[in-house]
């Protein structure tokens, strides 16, 4: 909004603005507002310590415990898993949650503010920008319990690769965002969005190599017949973080071979697929930003 | 057109066009099904052909029936949506209370809203903490202040609302429906804080049902109806018009229903898909003059 007595603004009828423009905006809408989001994120984590009783605790409980939900269906149920079993789930569940919760968040994220949207004026762009910022700091929780669990797989672990993390997270992060701007702006028009979400994500975790490795789903029969399989596979953005993560902190798939560098070039790959989402996702959410407060 | 150049408002030919098939929890199987019929996208205008301006020092009392277009027109002042046609000039810094109960996270204190409520308004963090002390003494909500908001009842959001939205001294401020809240005494100081911005020349535009207050302290009034301006000119008249208007409606609703032989008093339901259908299809788009 203008500041100011002397602040003239002028409002025309909708004129299409070029995309170069809307992306523009969107990035002067975020960084003027920097202070909105930082205050919308603070407020999500009050709100998340303060309804339960074990209160910031759960943080750390929430990706354990489902870990243990993974660590028994494969290891007891399915009774074959790799070596140190809890180490490689927990390497790549950590960053699905972050993943999951943001998208999931993000859906709500406008057309839970409805009624604010039609009484004020402000970049709508701050709202799944701060889902997606609060899962950040979700996710520098989870290294809570990820160092817990590698006090137990000291002999594994090398710290230098650990340094790794931050670099691979701001890749995700990245593609996170991009996500998050999409679907919380296609959520205004079509509702039925956040049911199917849901079993999209759910959907998508499986077909992802965090409960096996991207080696175990090359052996299999079908990608030995059909290669392009394989291939295809490999696309999939959390195919390449998930092989990141692991390599870092766990080691090879194999379970022998000790942590190692990720590998650079796909990482760089999504990396520029993840700008380019975000980009086309801002510009999107510029487009349709003007129609929110008729929609809602 | 424009002839004075010191407005603080001036809008030209405006029109805002809703598009029907992208209403409320709209699903995809409800826009397959559309798209399959290939039905034309039903569109209404919820206003058109609006020009006005208001100068500094102004204070313009917006009336007219329910579903008018009377908060439309202020949503547009207040930048929350863009003209589907037409121009708005604004010159100066706006600030709006659009609708009651504004709150922003009713999980959080009121203080904390009205820091939070600071940054969704553009204000920058010094000038917040600096008008802090004001808010929440002109909202005067006591120990409640640091309380959660969804504990507040409707009068004290509207409380807390108000004082936000003026505290900030406005070169332009927009009011909808929100003179007659909170109790007698909060009542009194809105009034005299409405009173005293317009006396600042600043301007003011509201709606509201309280034709007395139209009459007692704007200067003018526009009188819309179906998105159009009936009538704009002195608080008097205006007004005047709408409650003669008002009462030839209801007349000629109890004639229709007691020549279909039923009791006036068993109005229709309102609010139903073909409500909505026939307010879409008999308002057609080339109304123009």
């Amino acid at each position: 909004m203008s500041q100011g007595p002397a602040a003239v603004s002028l409002r025309h009828a909708a004129d299409g603005d070029s995309p170069l423009a809307l992306l523009r905006q969107g990035i002067s809408d975020i960084l003027s507002r920097r202070r909105l989001v930082r205050y919308l994120v603070q407020a999500d984590m009050k709100k998340r310590g303060s309804d339960t009783f074990l209160g910031n605790l759960w943080w750390v409980l929430d990706p354990l415990l489902q870990m243990a939900v993974y660590v028994i269906l494969v290891s007891v149920i399915r009774s074959r898993s790799a070596p140190d079993f809890p180490l490689f789930i927990l390497a790549a569940l950590l960053p699905w949650k972050w993943y999951q919760s943001v998208v999931n968040d993000a859906t709500s994220a406008v057309v839970s503010k409805d009624k604010l949207i039609r009484q004020i004026a402000f970049p709508k762009l701050v709202l799944p920008v701060s889902a997606a910022s609060a899962g950040v700091v979700g996710f520098l929780w989870g290294m809570v319990p990820l160092g817990l669990l590698m006090l137990f797989f000291l002999d594994r672990i090398q710290p230098i690769m650990l340094v790794w993390i931050p670099i691979i997270a701001a890749v995700q992060f990245v593609f996170t965002m991009g996500s998050a701007i999409l679907v919380s702006a296609a959520n205004v028009f079509f509702r039925d969005l956040g049911k199917a979400i849901g079993h999209g994500l759910r959907l998508w975790w499986f077909l992802s190599p965090g409960l096996y490795s991207l080696q175990d789903v090359r052996a299999t029969a079908l990608v030995q017949d059909y290669p392009i399989i394989g291939t295809l596979v490999g696309f999939n953005p959390f195919a390449v973080l998930f092989e990141a993560y692991r390599g870092v902190i766990y080691g090879g798939a194999d379970g022998v071979s000790p942590p190692h560098p990720p590998d650079v070039v796909s990482l760089l790959f999504l990396l520029a697929g993840s700008v380019a989402l975000l980009a086309i996702a801002v510009v999107l959410f510029k487009r349709v930003e003007p129609e929110f407060a008729k929609v809602l | 057109m424009i002839s004075s150049d010191d407005y603080a408002i001036a809008a030209e030919d405006l029109g805002v066009r809703y598009n029907l098939r992208f209403t409320r929890k709209s699903t995809v199987r409800g826009s397959f099904a559309s798209l399959l019929a290939r039905r034309k996208p039903e569109r209404f205008w919820a206003l058109r052909h609006v020009s006005v301006q208001v100068q500094h020092g102004e204070s313009l009392a917006v009336i007219g029936p329910n579903g008018a277009g009377k908060s439309t027109f202020l949503q547009v002042l207040a930048g929350i949506m863009r003209p589907t046609e037409g121009t708005v000039d604004i010159r100066g810094q706006v600030s709006g209370l659009l609708g009651l109960g504004v709150g922003f996270d009713a999980d959080l204190s009121g203080a904390e809203n009205i820091l939070l409520g600071g940054a969704f308004l553009g204000l920058d963090g010094p000038r917040i903490r600096e008008l802090l002390p004001e808010i929440i003494n002109f909202a005067d909500l006591g120990q409640f202040i640091d309380a959660p908001l969804k504990t507040y009842s409707s009068g004290m959001r509207a409380r807390l609302g108000f004082s936000i939205a003026t505290a900030v001294d406005p070169d332009i401020l927009l009011l909808d429906e929100v003179l007659a809240t909170g109790d007698a005494s909060f009542r009194a100081k809105s009034k005299a804080r409405v009173i005293g911005l317009v006396r600042s020349a600043k301007a003011v535009v509201l709606v509201t049902h309280d034709m007395e207050w139209v009459r007692e302290y704007c200067n003018r009034a526009m009188l819309i109806d179906k998105g159009k301006v009936i009538k704009e000119g002195s608080p008097d008249e205006v007004t005047k018009l709408h409650l003669a208007r008002m009462q030839e409606a209801a007349a000629r609703r109890t004639e229709e229903l007691t020549a279909k032989g039923l009791d006036p008093v068993m109005l229709p339901k309102k609010g139903d898909r073909r409500m909505k259908r026939q307010a879409g299809t008999s308002d057609p788009p080339s109304a123009s003059p």
